[in-house]
């Protein structure tokens, strides 16, 4: 299974995606998320699943049933939307409390043993050379911290130029 | 000089940013600068706190590390300033920042440090400085521990380099240190207390584990 997190208006998504994606859990934003709380509670309370019950409290469970993860996102000061990185926020139940050393720094030890390919495809008119660098250092991040492969990162001005890129998709 | 100090942890209280901000007001405090403290914890802000953000010569901002980056409530609130700041004419408003992790080393939080960078140019305002503390999650438990010994020596040299940078108002190279305790010490502590936190829920130890 694929699981696609995009912070796209309706109007952009149909217009990139007028088809259904095979074999994808499509995460979109209805309005209706809220922030984390930072209470560990996905760790303490309800292992695996986070406390806040709305339609994005079981993003662990889906990473665990996915072989790719596909973002799409605005980029912001060189990371995802304020959306994206939501329910990024609101995934850490994929992964355990415990450390482990990995590159000789400190990261979470595995809840899952799945394998996860990243695509990311930042999108904004007006992205600098630097939010780029940021970005790019920044999926090499998180797939340490998630234990997944980056496959790509690639970036656009327009959603007309996202168009050109996910052509294969 | 009117300093803000604004925590962006979403936590209500025993956040690890607001003892680090805590700390850090005695040492701003002085020469007749007023120093305000500002909670951002929901992700929007008020028109009266954005007006009152507008005429701070200085902003602090203290935020845990999530996923590698910014919060997303404190990020909301980021762009909404941005396009608030970036219409109005306004004067000349330095800004540092002060990020911690739950992960041994500091040097985990560069990319936030540079995403407030970043943030900072698209809403025309000064770089003042970033600092990254690793082993943060252990600071609301060293609340009896005075600032710049044992464990807390790294924050106090960091907060005092930081108070200075912020009193003359200069820039300054980022800084990545961690708690002054052995990085072992800090994987066992941690994990003793999810291990306690998991049976005061009325759980079991290897419940940590569950999957779905």
């Amino acid at each position: 299974m694929r699981v696609f997190i995009h912070d796209l208006e309706t109007k952009d998504f149909l217009a990139l995606f007028p088809k259904p994606l095979d074999k994808t859990l499509t995460i979109s934003d209805n309005g209706t998320i809220h922030h984390c709380l930072g209470c560990f509670g996905c760790w303490i309370k309800t292992p695996g699943e986070c406390v806040i019950r709305d339609e994005y409290g079981n993003m662990g469970e889906h990473l665990s049933r996915c072989s790719q993860l596909l973002i799409m996102s605005q980029c912001c000061y060189g990371g995802f939307s304020p959306f994206v990185k939501n329910v990024l926020d609101r995934s850490i139940s994929y992964i355990h409390p415990d450390f482990q050393i990995r590159n000789g720094r400190m990261h979470h030890q595995r809840r899952y043993s799945n394998e996860i390919d990243l695509k990311v495809w930042f999108y904004g008119e007006n992205i600098t050379e630097k939010e780029k660098q940021t970005a790019q250092r920044l999926v090499q991040a998180n797939a340490i911290n998630l234990d997944c492969h980056v496959y790509s990162v690639s970036f656009a001005h327009s959603i007309v130029e996202l168009e050109e890129k996910v052509l294969w998709l | 000089m009117v300093i803000a100090l604004i925590n962006g942890s979403p936590k209500g209280r025993g956040s690890a940013s607001n003892c680090i901000l805590q700390e850090l007001k005695p040492l701003l405090a002085q020469d007749g600068n007023r120093v305000l403290e500002y909670h951002f914890r929901n992700p929007a802000l008020s028109p009266t706190e954005m007006e009152e953000i507008r005429d701070c010569d200085v902003l602090i901002f203290a935020f845990p590390l999530y996923v590698d980056g910014i919060p997303s409530h404190l990020l909301s609130c980021l762009v909404q300033l941005e396009r608030y700041l970036a219409a109005i004419p306004k004067k000349e408003i330095m800004v540092y920042s002060i990020v911690n992790c739950g992960f041994y080393e500091g040097e985990h939080n560069e990319l936030a440090v540079e995403m407030l960078k970043n943030w900072c140019i698209k809403a025309g305002l000064t770089w003042g400085q970033g600092i990254g503390i690793g082993a943060g999650g252990m600071l609301p438990m060293l609340q009896n521990v005075p600032i710049g010994h044992g464990p807390k020596k790294n924050l106090g040299k960091g907060l005092a380099q930081l108070a200075h940078n912020v009193l003359e108002r200069t820039s300054g190279e980022s800084l990545f240190f961690t708690a002054n305790l052995p990085r072992i010490v800090y994987k066992l502590a941690a994990e003793i207390g999810w291990r306690r936190s998991i049976k005061a829920n009325g759980l079991k130890r290897q419940d940590l584990s569950l999957r779905k």
